[in-house]
């Protein structure tokens, strides 16, 4: 090869690349040897540029986005859910209201009883809730465990719909619910209670 | 608030955070902002980019935890800044207007102040001259050890526009630095 080096082909010859007439010319020419020794040089020196500090503590945000983000798609489910057990409750006093079925037919309106009041509960929540509403890590955890033992328990709902759990299990389980949203919509309004513009 | 190393990122945490735990989340946080900031500022032009970058990044790494495959501090490191790479060129894709070279051909521009600190300082202003895409191609190759192959996928283009792009870079900042070119 009679002309020197390209930086393409001095960059493939560093990255252990490039034709055998470029490695050719590179053991004979001193000036492509040194311009590859600077190029060495260079991206030494960038690695060795130092590091940023970020300016802010984006922490706070990014938690507050994706409790959101989880609270949007348990609302998605819990709309499902709810109906499902009040249609699984019609269904069951509709059958079991004979003579000899009386405490799964109150279990079954306890049931309902308690559907109803997380529902209020959620109606509650969403009037209190608003999207991009900064809290502080604390509140945020706090409300991303809420959310997370709630999305247990739907699941654990979904579940029994699917088998034959008793009505009295099938109460404890929108018992538990229906404290856990309590918890929720009470750390939800709390920090707007506090802050009292 | 304390700080926390990489080190403190162990195993255990991984695997809670890939459950969705909210503190093992923020360890992962504190244990990443720096380099996911340093990496955001080296390939976007403002600090506001960067920290949009950043918490672009965190937001999926959060939300995408658990589909993470590995449990390995070092795999968590590269798969954090490939998410981190990728919300940058998405960025960048979007802001192509502004992505031009400011040095102009015959290079207006020549390092001047002496030492290592004066090179530093030579390197970042020639850094800034360079085009947003090329700046982004010439860290990720020759810093962060990407290959031309991962380049050209995380930017849905060819390779050869990868290699484009990574000489141009090397021009220009051979240029911008004052290197005579006996080539």
């Amino acid at each position: 090869m009679l002309r020197h080096c390209t930086i393409e082909e001095l960059l493939e010859l560093r990255d252990g690349e490039g034709s055998t007439a470029a490695r050719s010319h590179l053991s004979s020419c001193e000036a492509c040897r040194a311009e590859l020794d600077r190029l060495h040089q260079r991206v030494a020196a960038l690695k060795s540029l130092p590091s940023f500090t970020a300016p802010r503590d984006r922490w706070p945000v990014v938690i507050g986005a994706v409790v959101a983000s989880r609270r949007r798609k348990r609302i998605a489910r819990v709309g499902w859910t709810s109906l499902a057990a009040a249609a699984a409750i019609v269904l069951l006093i509709g059958v079991r209201s004979i003579p000899g079925s009386g405490p799964d037919v109150l279990a079954a309106q306890e049931v309902e009883s308690l559907v109803e009041e997380s529902q209020e509960l959620e109606v509650l929540l969403q009037e209190h809730y608003r999207e991009g509403r900064v809290v502080n890590v604390a509140t945020a955890a706090a409300i991303a465990d809420l959310e997370d033992r709630i999305a247990l328990i739907d699941l654990g709902i979904e579940r029994a719909q699917a088998t034959t759990v008793t009505q009295d299990d099938m109460a404890d389980l929108w018992r538990e619910r229906v404290a856990l949203m309590d918890q929720l919509v009470t750390t939800h309004v709390r920090p707007v209670t506090y802050v009292g513009y | 608030m304390t700080e926390i190393t990489l080190a403190a990122v162990d195993e255990l945490a991984i695997r809670r955070a890939k459950k969705g735990d909210i503190e093992a989340l923020e360890r992962v946080y504190r244990a990443y902002v720096s380099t996911v900031y340093s990496l955001a500022r080296r390939m976007c032009r403002t600090a506001e980019e960067a920290e949009e970058v950043l918490q672009e990044t965190f937001l999926e790494v959060c939300k995408s935890m658990h589909k993470f495959r590995g449990t390995a501090p070092g795999m968590l490191t590269a798969w954090i800044k490939r998410v981190a790479a990728s919300k940058a060129l998405i960025r960048i894709r979007h802001e192509k207007y502004r992505d031009v070279e400011e040095l102009d051909e015959d290079g207006g521009w020549a390092g001047t102040q002496d030492g290592d600190v004066g090179l530093r300082m030579d390197l970042e202003t020639a850094l800034s001259q360079l085009s947003d895409t090329s700046r982004a191609v010439v860290w990720l190759h020759d810093v962060e050890g990407y290959t031309h192959e991962e380049i050209a996928e995380l930017m849905g283009k060819t390779v050869s526009f990868s290699k484009s792009q990574l000489s141009r870079a090397h021009a220009r900042l051979r240029t911008a630095l004052g290197e005579e070119a006996r080539c």
